[in-house]
């Protein structure tokens, strides 16, 4: 599809997949792309265990042998996907058409600033258990999007998961929804690397 | 260390967040007690979702650790299921 | 460091992909057609990775290349030896003998290895995480394991050929000699050919790998006591020439189009 094609879409209520890594997603993205990490071995299963099953999708992925893969592996899961955005972001710019950025930070400045955000933990909720940031709440990355969309914002929200990969996906989501969200690259990983405190929950 | 001998390996190389775990608790539902399960993994996510997971289940992780080419390697016991 | 080798068994080929996972860069070193542009695609975003340069050892005349495919599909440059400059009719990146590549801790070094080819190079590689010595070099069709690349793959045309046999033989020992066998014993070396290729002789192992040291114990080729005895039993030791090997040249060359390489190859 080229990127008008897309954009008329979209104003209908279709959703672009984003499937880069979090990384370039965050830097620059299609405007209300929803960040879905690419690859062939388990795409299917994550997709089937968070995107809805009844949205319209369209998939961007770079280079384009990519996008037609990731196409078909959802097709073949059941979901509609509507094709994908010929020549990616470049060709998406060059017709004028929004991008945004998702604010990025690493598990230092978030040590450093906890008091601005509140953390959201994207992982599910035995990990959580284990050990997470103290003050952050779990909203698993497998929960509808309303749940995501619904999350109270009025302070500047802080996504973590294991790495970034399911918290890019969720914060995603939330800036779609217009709400301050920044992901936090290194996640749980990192913040536990550097010693940083954690909190278990009580039974 | 001493060496551990596994049971059986689960290849989860180029899995991402969660599906290392996702797969790994499938694999174990159909192990017996005491057997052990190596775990080839390169999300690096796993680091803190394995320890997450055994203590959950009630599993053991027995240790772990980095190979090259950001390999990550598992060895989980089984332990006896309470009823 | 993330080295994954691919090889395609029907021509006994061997390409390479390096990446930094750190970084989730990778480079593809000599991508053949018969996989495709697609493949090596798939294979670095199945691990994360964004491909940021594609090198070839050398202008290959056994195989069809998608270098010029590859390269383009992701936005990046081609690269080859700057002595290819002048033979190669397309836009490609040059550089020196020399030149280092780096793709995030990974630290890939050209060295012109000329012999099989003029412009030929290997590139010694070095994964800074693990240590400051090298670890392998990529040796395309100099230094097979256990034999050596064959120097009499002319197309006929002296412009695009520059070197004759004689010539070449002469210049692969000594790159061969003086480069390669300087490096330390324990580096290990990973060719572009294998086996039952015809892009080096008879004694060419079935094996893809192997270490500086254990071709300079076994290397027949390499054990003859002068570059004269070199070249002879290089002759005498040699394949039938590769299928095709001049039009598939020339298509890698640049001199004539896909469609006119693969028309006649059966």
């Amino acid at each position: 599809m080229i990127p008008q094609e897309v954009q008329a879409a979209v104003a209908e209520g279709a959703v672009v997949l984003d499937m880069r890594p979090p990384k370039p997603f965050t830097k620059e993205h299609v405007g209300g792309g929803v960040n879905i990490q690419f690859n062939r071995a388990d795409l299917a299963e994550r997709a089937e265990m968070s995107l809805p099953m009844d949205a319209r999708y369209i998939v961007h992925a770079e280079p384009d042998p990519i996008a037609k893969v990731a196409v078909k592996i959802l097709q073949d899961a059941g979901f509609t996907v509507l094709g994908h955005l010929e020549g990616g972001l470049k060709a998406w710019k060059a017709a004028g058409l929004p991008t945004a950025e998702l604010p990025l930070i690493d598990v230092d400045h978030l040590k450093a600033k906890i008091d601005d955000y509140k953390v959201i933990d994207t992982r599910e909720r035995f990990e959580f258990k284990y050990g997470h940031i103290p003050g952050s709440d779990v909203v698993e990355w497998t929960e509808p999007w309303e749940k995501f969309e619904a999350v109270d914002d009025s302070k500047p929200l802080a996504l973590v998961c294991g790495d970034q990969v399911r918290s890019s996906y969720v914060a995603s989501i939330m800036q779609r929804a217009g709400k301050n969200a920044s992901l936090v690259f290194g996640g749980m990983v990192d913040w536990t690397e550097r010693g940083y405190p954690l909190e278990k929950t009580k039974k | 260390m001493a060496e551990v001998q596994e049971t059986k390996v689960l290849d989860a190389r180029g899995l991402l967040c969660p599906m290392p775990v996702v797969k790994t608790n499938k694999e174990m539902k159909s192990m017996a007690a005491g057997e052990i399960l190596k775990v080839l993994a390169t999300d690096r996510g796993s680091i803190v979702d394995f320890p997450a997971w055994a203590e959950d289940t009630g599993n053991e992780l027995i240790e772990w650790h980095e190979e090259g080419e950001g390999v990550m390697v598992f060895y989980l016991r089984k332990v006896e299921e309470e009823d | 460091m993330i080295m994954k080798q691919f090889r395609y068994e029907p021509l006994a080929q061997a390409s390479y992909l390096l990446a930094c996972p750190r970084a989730k860069e990778a480079i593809v070193v000599d991508p053949i057609d018969n996989l495709g542009a697609e493949f090596y695609v798939l294979e670095a975003a199945d691990l994360g990775l964004a491909i940021t340069a594609v090198l070839e050892t050398h202008v290959h005349a056994d195989y069809i290349s998608c270098a010029r495919e590859l390269a383009e599909m992701n936005g990046v440059p081609h690269y080859l030896n700057e002595k290819a400059k002048g033979l190669v009719q397309y836009e490609f990146t040059p550089f020196a003998d020399g030149h280092v590549f780096e793709v995030g801790g990974v630290r890939i070094e050209a060295m012109h290895t000329p012999g099989h080819t003029p412009e030929h190079t290997s590139y010694l590689v070095t994964d800074t995480a693990r240590s400051d010595d090298p670890w392998f070099v990529l040796t395309g069709d100099s230094l097979f394991v256990g034999d050596v690349g064959r120097p009499d793959l002319l197309i006929g045309d002296q412009a695009l050929d520059v070197m004759g046999e004689e010539d070449r033989a002469a210049t692969l020992y000594r790159s061969v000699t003086e480069k390669l066998f300087a490096l330390p014993d324990f580096v290990e070396v990973y060719p572009n050919h294998y086996g039952g290729s015809t892009c080096g002789g008879v004694n060419m192992s079935g094996k893809a790998g192997s270490t500086i040291a254990f071709e300079k114990k076994f290397n027949l080729a390499m054990r003859q006591p002068t570059a004269e005895d070199f070249a002879r039993f290089v002759k005498e030791t040699s394949k039938p020439f590769p299928d095709d090997y001049q039009r598939i040249k020339s298509y890698n060359l640049g001199l004539i189009s896909k469609e006119e390489v693969q028309g006649a190859s059966a």
